[in-house]
C-alpha cells in the first residue's frame, strides 16, 4: 500500500514539480523501467525452481538451434519471479494505541513554522499564488451564498453526495489495497491523536523513553515516527497535520533510528550480537508484548526508505537499521520488500550506499535463507545490466558490485554453483555460436563488457570457492576454455587490452588451482612493438586500459598505447612468474619470455619503459639462477612428483625470495595506479 | 512475306493461332512490306514474333484513344518478353539439326557433312550444355514467364478479333501513325528494338550457321553501338554464338598454292564460311580486348574472354585470348581474378581439349608476366599452377627422349620452311598439323611417339613453371631487405607462399641439376647465414615462410629418393632457431607442426647431440605456448626419445650428465647451434610442470613421456595416440575445440554447504568504509530539507483540492439556478394545470 501511495506522491511531483528533486525522478524512472523489464522476465518464468531447470535444459549442447542460441545471447539474465507477497506486516499501518497520560505541550513555537522554511523551491511561490486564488474564489462563493441563501442548502446536499460517492470509491480502493488501514483506525479504541507535535513534546518523550524504555511514551514516539515516515503520503491525513516543523521531523527520525534497536533489546532482555536468542524468544511472552512495536518500527522504516532520495541519509538510515536486521527475520514478506528496495540501492547508489545496502542484504539473507534466491537472481541481473557500459567513472562501482555479488553467491556454494554452471553454459553456447559463424555482428556478442564482466564474475567466484566445492572444479575448466576461446576469436593488436584482461583472469584462476597454463603466449603480441608514429608523441592521450576492450585505431601506434601495453604485460608476466617462481622448472618457464623481453629492452624507443623492463629481466634472471643453483644439488628426477612438489617448499612458505617481493611491489604499483585513474 | 512469317511461326512453337489469323496475316503482311521498304538492310533480320507484336500494337494504336494506348504499350511489352522467353528454347530445339550438320574435316582436308539424323557428338553436346549454362538464368526465367506471355497473347488476339472488322477502312491512317510513332521511339524503345534484333540474329546464327554466317558481321556492328547496354548484350550474344559454332578443329590459313587450286563449289562454300568465321572471331576478340580497358565493360569482357578460353582453347587466336586472361590473373578486381583463375585451372585440368598446347603457352605467359612485374603480383596468379598435372614418370627416362627430340625437331624444320611466322607459332602449328595431317605417317613409324610428344610438352611446361618458381625464389632472396608497400596480401613477397607450395607439390619432378641450386636458395631464404651470428632482425620473410622453405627442402630431398648428397644440416639449425621465433597469433601453427612432422617426426635417426638439443628446445617450447603447439612438440619429442634411446638420460637427474655429457658443459637455452647447446647435460624438468598442464591431453602426454625413464632402452611406453604432430595440432586447435559439443558440468555434493560469516571477496578496508556515518549537522540539514519538500508538496496538494472544490461550488451555482428555473416553470405549469 505504501508503495502505491508513494507512487501517488511521485505522480504528483512529476505533474506539478518542475524544478525539484530531479535526482529522485531519475532514480525512480530507472526503477520503474527495471520493474517493467522484470515483469517481462516473469512472463517467461514461472516458478523459480522450474526456471532453473529450464535454464539447465537450454544450456545443454543438444539445443544448439539458432533460435535457442539467439535467446541465450539476448538474455544472459536469470528469469525473475516477481510475485508480491501480501504478508504479515502489511495488515496494519503500524498505529499503536497511545497512553493519553503522556504530556503534550501546546504549540508555543508557531513562529518556527514560517521561519524554518529554509528550503526555497518552486513550490513556495506556487503555493502562495494558489493561496490567493483560493481566497479570491472563496469570496466569490460567499457573495453568491449571501445573495441566495437557498443555494447554501443545495450546495450542502451536493457536497454530502460527493463525499459519500468519494468514500465509496475510496473504500473500494482501500479494500483492494489494504483492508486493514481504515479498519485499524476505526476499530481502535483510542483514535489517533490529532494534536500537533511540538519540539518540546518530542524532547520530553525522548527523555522519558531514554530513562525507561518501558515508558508509555515509547508508543507515542513510535506513532510520531510513523507519521514522520509517512509524511506527505496522504495529503490530508492526520500525520501531515501533526507535523508542522522540520525540527520536529528531524528529532523524531534521528531519535528513533539511533535508539530503537537498544530500546527493543532492553525490552526483550537480549544482549547485543546474540541472534540465536532472539529466535528462541519468538514464542515468549516478552516477544508478544514488544512485537507490535517492532512491527510498527520496521514497517515505517521501509516507508522511510522508499521515500528518501538522498544517498547520504539513506546510507545513514541503513547503517542504523542494520543493527535491527535480526528482527526482519520474523517477517519474511516484509524482508522481501526490503530486499527489493535494497537491491535497487545496491545497484544504483554510490559506493557507500551500495556497500551498506549490500551489507544489509547479506545480513538479512543470512538470517532468512529463503530470500537468497531472490537476491541472487536480482543481484545477478542487476550486475549484468549495470555492467553493459564501462568507463573510467563506474569501473570501481562495477568492481565493488561484483565483489559483493561474489560474497552473496558464496553464502551458499551448492546453490550458487548450479547457477554459475547455468550461466557459464550460456556463455559457452554463445561462444560456440560465434565461432561457427565468425561474422562481425556475431563477434559483438562476445566483444562487449557484459560478456567479459560476466566471465570475470565467475572467475572471481571460482577463485573464492575453489577449495570448498567440487562443482567449482568442473566450472573452472569450462571457464578457462571460454577465456581461451575469446582470445582466439578476437585476435589482433586492437584487442590487446581485452587480452590482458583475459590473461589476468587466467592468472587468477590458475593461482587457485595450481595448474599450469602458458599465460605468456596470450600476450606475446605486446612484446612485439617496433614502430611508433613519431607524429603523435606531442599529443598526450590518456589511455586507461581498465575501461577499454578495444583500442581505437588512431591510438594503435601511439606511444601511450604501447607504453600501457607493455606495462600491463609486465604485470601479467610477473604474476605468471610469481606463480611458478619456486618450481623446479622455472628456468625453462622463463626462457622464451626472457628472450623476448631482452630483445624488447634493447629495441624499444620509449625511454620510460627501460627501467621497468630491466627490473623484470633482472629479477627473473636472478630467480632463474637461484632455482638453477638449488636444483643442481637435488637428486630426484622429473618424474618424482612428490619430490618436485616439495622442492623449495620452505622458501615458498617464507616468501622471502626476491621475486616474491618484486611481484608484491608490482601489484602494489598497479593498485596505486588504478586509484589514480578513478 | 506473309508466307514466310507464317512458316516461321510454325518453327518457333507459336501459341495456337486464332481462327481469324489468315485475315490478320494479310493485314500484317502489308505493314511488313512498308516496313521492309524503309529498312531494307534489317528487313531480313526482322523475325516474325516481334513484328507481330509491333504491328498488332500499331494497328491498335490507330483505333484507340490515348489512355488505351498506354495499356497496349504494356501489352506489347509483355508480348515481347514472352517472345524473348521463347527464344532460347527455340534455339535449343532447332539447334539439333544444324549442329549435327556441322562439317567434319577429314585428314586430307576435305570437309564432310554428317547425315542430319546422326546422334550428337560429344563436342556438340558440350557446346549445347555450356551454352545453356551460359544462358541459364535467362532461360529459366523465360520459361517461367512463358505461360503468362501466352495468355496475354491470347488476350491480345481476342482484342484483335474484336477490332478486325473496323480495321480495313482505316488502313491509310495506319501508315501515317506508323511514321509518327517511329519518330517518337524513345531510346528505351530503340534499346528494346536492338535487343530484339540481337536475339534474332543470334537465333538465326544458331539455327543455321552455314547460311547465316554473314550475320556475325551485323552482330559485330551492333557491338559498336552508342548504347553501352546494347554493346554489353551484343558481346554476350556473340559469346553465346561463338561458343556454339566454333568448330572442334583449328582453321588453317590457306597457302597460296592451295588457293590457286581449283576447288569444288562445296569446298568454296566451306572456305568462305571458315574465312568469315575467323575474321569475325578476330574482330570480336579485338573488340573484347579493347573493351576490357574500359572500366564499364571490364567485367563483362573478362567474363567473355574466360568463357571463350574455356570453350575453345583449341581454336585460332588462342594466344591473344590467353594473354589477356593471364594478364588479368592478378587483377585487383576479385571477381575478375576468380574468373580468370578458374578459366586457367580448367585449361590445365582439361588438357584433352587442346592436347596440352594451351597449357604450355599459359605457363609461359605466366612466367613472362611474373618476370615483367618483378614478382609483385597477386598470389593467385601463381597458385593456379598448382592445378597442373604431370605424369609421374616424367622426369625419369629422359635419356631416351633426348635422343628422339632432335630428330623430331629436324623433321619439323624440314616441313615448315615455307611458313613465314615466328618460331613459336611454327612449332605450335606444326604440332597441330602433326596431329591432323601426319598421323598416318607417325603411326607407321612408331606408336610410342604420341605419348612422347605429350611428354615433351609436359617437360617444357615444367621447365617454364620452374623458371617462374626460381625467379620468385631469387627475387625473394635478392630483395629480402627491400620492403615494398605491396597491394597484394602476403607482405613484400606475395608470390613466395604459393611458389613454395608449388615447389613442394612438384618437388619430385625437379631436375637433379637444379637440385643443389634450389637447396642453396632455400637455405638462404630460410634465413641461414654463413657466419653463425645474428639473424638479421629485419629479414623480410616471415617465420611461416621460412619454415615452409625448410619443409620444401626436405620434401624435395625426400621425393628424390633421398639419394642426393645434400647436406640438410643447415635446415635443422634453422628449425632449431625458428622454434624460438614462433608467435602464436602472428604465425601459422600448422606450418610449424608441419615442419616438426617433416623434419623431425618423419626423418631418419638423428644424431644424438642434435636430437638432444631438439628435445630440450621442444620441451621449453611446450611450456610457453598453447596446448595445440605443446602437444605437437611433445609428440615430436617423444618420437625423438624413442628413436634416440640414449637421450632418455635427460629424463633422469643424473648428476653431471653422466658419461654422455658433451664438450659443452653448461646448457645455453638460447644457443643458435644445436651442437653447441649442451642440451645433453640437462634434465627435462619441463615435463614435471607440463604434467600440471590444464589440458588433460598435454599433461597425459607429459606423463607418458616421463614414464619412459623407467623403461629399458628397447621398451617403449604405451602408445597414447598414433597421430603425427600435424594431426595432433589440428585436433587441439581452438577452432576445432569450439566446434565440439560442450562438456556437461557435473554436479556433486559440496563438502561444506554453507559458509560462515566471514567475508571472502571484499577486502576489510572496503568494509570499514561502509560504516562511516554522515555528520550530524549535515544529516539534520538534509532531513529537514527533505521534510520541507514533502511539506511543500502536501501543502500544494491541499490548496489545489481546496481551490478545485471552491471553483466547482461556484459552478454549481449555475446548475442551481437552472434547477430553480425549471422548478419554477414546472410549478407555474402545475399551477396552470391546476388552474385550468
Amino acid at each position: 500500500m505504501a508503495k502505491k501511495l508513494g507512487k501517488k506522491a511521485r505522480k504528483f511531483a512529476n505533474k506539478h514539480l518542475q524544478g525539484g528533486a530531479k535526482r529522485s525522478r531519475k532514480l525512480r524512472s530507472q526503477f520503474n523501467r527495471r520493474t517493467r523489464k522484470d515483469g517481462k522476465g516473469r512472463e517467461d518464468g514461472g516458478r523459480l525452481d522450474g526456471d532453473g531447470d529450464e535454464e539447465m535444459r537450454r544450456s545443454e549442447p543438444t539445443m544448439n538451434t539458432q533460435e535457442d542460441v539467439a535467446t541465450l545471447a539476448n538474455s544472459l539474465e536469470f528469469p525473475e519471479d516477481e510475485n508480491e507477497f501480501d504478508g504479515d506486516l502489511s495488515d496494519s499501518d503500524g498505529y499503536l494505541s497511545e497512553d493519553p497520560e503522556c504530556p503534550h505541550y501546546s504549540d508555543s513555537e508557531d513562529g518556527d513554522v514560517v521561519k524554518d522554511c529554509i528550503v526555497k523551491d518552486g513550490l513556495d511561490g506556487q503555493n502562495n499564488e494558489m493561496n490567493l486564488a483560493v481566497k479570491k474564489q472563496k469570496k466569490k462563493l460567499k457573495k453568491l451564498l449571501d445573495k441566495d441563501p437557498e443555494f447554501a442548502n443545495f450546495l450542502g446536499k451536493w457536497e454530502s453526495e460527493l463525499v459519500s460517492h468519494e468514500s465509496d470509491e475510496d473504500s473500494d480502493e482501500q479494500d483492494e489495497m489494504d483492508s486493514g488501514d481504515d479498519g485499524v483506525d476505526a476499530g481502535d479504541k483510542n483514535p489517533p491523536s490529532d494534536k500537533i507535535l511540538t519540539s518540546k513534546t518530542i524532547s520530553e518523550w525522548c527523555q522519558l523513553v531514554s530513562k525507561d524504555p518501558k515508558a508509555p511514551a515509547l508508543r507515542n514516539l513510535l506513532n510520531a515516527f510513523r507519521d514522520a515516515c509517512r509524511f506527505g503520503l496522504h495529503s490530508n491525513s492526520l500525520s501531515t497535520q501533526r507535523l508542522q516543523s522540520t525540527e520536529v521531523f528531524y528529532q523524531i527520525i534521528t531519535f528513533i533510528l539511533s535508539e530503537a534497536d537498544n530500546i527493543f533489546r532492553s525490552l526483550l532482555d537480549i544482549p547485543d550480537d546474540d541472534k540465536g536468542k532472539l529466535m528462541n524468544l519468538r514464542n515468549g511472552q516478552k516477544w508478544q508484548d514488544v512485537e507490535p512495536l517492532i512491527k510498527s518500527y520496521l514497517r515505517n522504516c521501509l516507508d522511510l526508505l522508499s521515500q528518501l532520495t538522498d544517498n547520504q541519509i539513506l546510507t545513514n538510515v541503513l547503517t542504523r537499521l542494520r543493527a535491527s536486521a535480526v528482527y526482519f527475520s520474523a517477517y519474511p514478506s516484509t524482508s522481501r520488500r526490503l530486499l527489493k528496495i535494497l537491491v535497487h540501492f545496491w545497484a544504483s547508489g554510490d559506493q557507500s550506499l551500495s556497500l551498506s545496502s549490500f551489507l544489509m542484504i547479506r545480513e538479512v539473507v543470512s538470517l532468512l535463507p529463503d530470500c537468497l534466491d531472490l537476491c541472487l537472481t536480482k543481484g545477478y541481473n542487476t550486475y549484468l545490466s549495470s555492467s553493459k557500459l564501462v568507463d573510467n567513472r563506474n569501473i570501481k562501482n562495477i568492481d565493488l558490485f561484483m565483489n559483493c555479488l561474489v560474497e552473496l553467491y558464496s553464502l551458499d556454494v551448492q546453490k550458487s554453483s548450479e547457477r554459475a554452471a547455468t550461466s557459464v553454459g550460456q556463455l559457452s553456447a554463445i561462444l560456440r555460436q560465434v565461432s561457427k559463424s565468425k561474422e562481425k555482428e556475431d563477434l559483438l556478442k562476445i566483444d562487449n563488457w557484459q560478456y567479459i564482466n560476466c566471465i570475470n564474475l565467475w572467475v572471481r567466484f571460482i577463485c573464492v570457492n575453489y577449495k570448498d566445492c567440487h562443482n567449482v572444479h568442473s566450472l573452472l575448466s569450462s571457464v578457462a576454455q571460454i577465456i581461451r576461446g575469446v582470445a582466439y576469436l578476437l585476435p589482433g593488436m586492437r584487442y590487446l587490452p581485452l587480452r590482458l584482461k583475459l590473461a589476468q583472469m587466467l592468472n587468477e584462476l590458475l593461482n587457485c588451482n595450481q595448474m599450469f597454463f602458458p599465460v605468456p603466449s596470450l600476450i606475446f603480441g605486446c612484446l612485439e612493438f617496433r614502430e611508433i608514429f613519431q607524429k603523435e608523441q606531442t599529443e598526450k592521450t590518456n589511455i586507461h586500459f581498465s575501461s577499454l576492450l578495444k583500442v581505437p585505431r588512431n591510438l594503435l601506434k601511439s606511444r601511450d598505447f604501447q607504453e600501457q601495453c607493455i606495462l600491463s604485460a609486465i604485470e601479467v608476466l610477473s604474476a605468471h612468474f610469481a606463480q611458478w617462481s619456486y618450481h623446479v622448472a622455472f628456468p625453462e618457464v622463463a626462457t622464451i619470455p626472457l628472450i623476448l623481453l631482452k630483445r624488447l629492452h634493447e629495441q624499444t624507443t620509449i625511454d620510460s619503459l627501460h627501467r621497468p623492463l630491466k627490473r623484470l629481466i633482472d629479477q627473473v634472471s636472478e630467480n632463474r639462477d637461484f632455482v638453477q643453483r638449488k636444483r643442481e644439488v637435488v637428486s630426484f628426477s622429473p618424474n618424482d612428483m612428490s619430490s618436485v612438489e616439495s622442492f623449495l617448499e620452505d622458501e615458498k612458505m617464507s616468501g622471502n625470495a626476491s621475486f616474491t617481493q618484486y611481484y608484491e611491489s608490482v601489484s602494489k604499483n598497479r593498485q596505486s595506479r588504478g586509484r589514480k585513474f578513478v | 512475306m506473309g508466307k514466310s512469317s507464317k512458316k516461321k511461326n510454325k518453327v518457333i512453337l507459336a501459341p495456337p493461332l486464332p481462327p481469324e489469323l489468315d485475315e490478320d496475316d494479310i493485314v500484317v503482311s502489308d505493314d511488313d512490306v512498308e516496313f521492309v521498304e524503309k529498312n531494307p538492310q534489317q528487313a531480313r533480320n526482322l523475325a516474325d514474333l516481334d513484328k507481330d507484336a509491333i504491328d498488332g500494337f500499331l494497328k491498335r494504336i490507330a483505333d484507340h484513344d490515348d489512355d488505351k494506348v498506354e495499356l497496349l504499350y504494356e501489352e506489347r511489352e509483355r508480348k515481347r518478353r514472352a517472345a524473348e522467353a521463347l527464344k532460347p528454347r527455340n534455339g535449343d530445339d532447332i539447334e539439333v539439326d544444324p549442329v549435327d550438320a556441322l562439317p567434319v574435316k577429314t585428314l586430307d582436308g576435305k570437309v564432310v557433312y554428317r547425315p542430319a539424323k546422326k546422334a550428337r557428338s560429344g563436342d556438340e553436346a558440350n557446346g549445347v550444355k555450356s551454352r545453356s549454362e551460359e544462358k541459364g538464368d535467362g532461360a529459366t526465367q523465360g520459361s517461367q514467364k512463358e505461360p503468362k506471355g501466352r495468355s496475354s497473347k491470347k488476350e491480345a488476339s481476342k482484342l484483335q478479333n474484336l477490332q478486325s472488322p473496323t480495321e480495313v477502312p482505316k488502313e491509310n491512317l495506319h501508315s501515317v501513325v506508323l511514321e509518327e510513332v517511329k519518330e517518337e521511339l524513345s531510346s528505351d524503345e530503340l534499346f528494346e528494338k536492338k535487343k530484339a534484333q540481337l536475339a534474332e540474329l543470334g537465333m538465326a546464327l544458331l539455327e543455321d550457321p552455314e547460311s547465316n554466317i554473314r550475320s556475325l558481321n551485323d552482330l559485330l556492328i551492333l557491338c559498336n553501338d552508342m548504347d553501352q547496354k546494347v554493346v554489353k548484350l551484343g558481346i554476350m550474344s556473340l559469346l553465346a554464338v561463338f561458343r556454339d559454332i566454333i568448330p572442334s578443329y583449328r582453321i588453317r590459313q590457306l597457302t597460296e598454292k592451295e588457293l590457286a587450286v581449283e576447288v569444288s563449289k562445296e569446298v568454296k562454300k566451306t572456305r568462305y564460311y571458315e574465312y568469315t568465321l575467323i575474321r569475325s572471331y578476330k574482330a570480336y576478340l579485338q573488340k573484347l580486348i579493347s573493351l576490357e580497358k574500359q572500366p564499364y565493360f571490364y567485367l563483362v569482357a573478362v567474363r567473355c574472354l574466360c568463357s571463350l578460353l574455356d570453350a575453345a582453347p583449341h581454336f585460332n587466336f588462342r594466344e591473344s585470348l590467353l594473354a589477356s586472361v593471364v594478364k588479368n590473373l592478378s587483377s585487383s578486381n576479385d571477381v575478375a581474378r576468380k574468373l580468370c583463375c578458374e578459366a586457367i585451372r580448367s585449361l590445365f585440368r582439361n588438357e584433352g581439349k587442346h592436347r596440352g598446347e594451351a597449357t604450355i603457352e599459359a605457363v609461359r605467359l605466366i612466367a613472362a608476366h611474373v618476370k615483367l612485374h618483378d614478382c609483385q603480383l597477386h598470389p593467385d596468379s601463381i597458385e593456379v599452377c598448382l592445378s597442373l598435372k604431370f605424369d609421374e614418370d616424367l622426369g625419369k627416362d629422359d635419356s631416351k627422349e633426348d635422343k628422339l627430340k632432335p630428330k623430331k625437331n629436324k623433321r619439323y624444320q624440314n616441313r615448315d620452311v615455307a611458313k613465314p611466322s615466328e618460331k613459336k607459332k611454327i612449332k605450335k602449328e606444326m604440332l597441330s598439323k602433326a596431329r591432323q595431317e601426319v598421323r598416318a605417317d607417325l603411326r607407321a613409324v612408331s606408336f610410342t611417339l604420341d605419348p612422347k610428344e605429350k611428354k615433351m610438352i609436359q617437360r617444357e611446361t615444367l621447365a617454364a613453371l620452374f623458371e617462374t618458381y626460381f625467379r620468385i625464389l631469387k627475387h625473394s632472396m635478392n630483395n629480402s631487405r627491400y620492403k615494398a608497400t605491396s597491394v597484394f596480401p602476403g607482405g613484400s613477397h606475395p608470390l613466395l607462399a604459393p611458389c613454395l607450395e608449388g615447389l613442394g607439390k612438384f618437388s619430385h619432378l625437379i631436375d637433379l641439376d637444379f637440385m643443389s641450386e634450389l637447396i642453396a636458395c632455400l637455405k638462404k631464404l630460410s634465413g641461414y647465414t654463413d657466419h653463425q651470428g645474428e639473424i638479421p632482425p629485419d629479414n623480410a620473410l616471415s617465420v611461416s615462410e621460412r619454415l615452409q622453405c625448410c619443409i620444401v627442402a626436405f620434401k624435395v630431398w625426400r621425393n628424390n629418393l633421398e639419394a642426393l648428397n645434400v647436406d640438410l644440416q643447415d635446415f635443422f639449425v634453422q628449425l632449431y632457431n625458428l622454434i624460438l621465433e614462433y608467435r602464436p597469433d602472428r604465425d601459422h601453427g600448422e606450418v610449424l607442426a608441419d615442419a616438426l612432422k617433416t623434419l623431425l617426426w618423419e626423418g631418419k635417426q638423428q644424431d644424438m647431440l642434435r636430437a638432444a638439443a631438439f628435445i630440450k628446445r621442444l620441451a621449453t617450447f611446450a611450456l610457453s605456448f598453447g596446448s595445440a603447439e605443446a602437444i605437437s612438440a611433445l609428440i615430436t619429442l617423444k618420437h625423438l626419445l624413442q628413436k634416440n634411446t640414449k637421450c632418455r638420460n635427460m629424463l633422469e637427474n643424473d648428476a653431471g650428465g653422466g658419461s654422455l655429457s658433451s664438450l659443452v658443459a653448461k646448457y645455453d637455452p638460447e644457443a643458435k647451434d644445436p651442437y653447441l647447446s649442451g642440451a645433453l647435460a640437462t634434465v627435462l624438468w619441463e615435463l614435471s610442470l607440463l604434467q600440471k598442464h590444464y589440458d588433460p591431453s598435454v599433461s597425459g602426454m607429459a606423463s607418458n613421456v616421463l614414464s619412459m625413464a623407467n623403461l629399458n632402452a628397447t621398451q617403449n611406453p604405451v602408445q597414447l595416440s598414433s597421430a603425427n604432430p600435424l594431426e595432433a595440432y589440428k585436433d587441439l586447435s581452438m577452432g576445432l575445440e569450439l566446434s565440439k559439443p560442450a562438456g556437461k558440468v557435473l554436479t556433486l555434493k559440496c563438502k561444506r554447504k554453507r559458509r560462515s560469516k566471514e567475508f571472502v571477496a571484499l577486502s576489510p578496508d572496503v568494509l570499514q568504509k561502509a560504516d562511516c556515518t554522515v555528520g550530524e549537522d549535515e544529516l539534520r540539514e538534509k532531513l529537514q530539507s527533505h521534510f520541507a519538500v514533502l511539506r511543500g508538496i502536501s501543502e500544494n496538494e491541499r490548496l489545489r483540492t481546496e481551490l478545485n472544490h471552491t471553483l466547482s461550488s461556484i459552478n454549481m451555482y449555475k446548475e442551481y439556478k437552472k434547477q430553480k428555473k425549471q422548478s419554477k416553470k414546472s410549478k407555474t405549469g402545475r399551477k396552470k394545470v391546476t388552474r385550468s
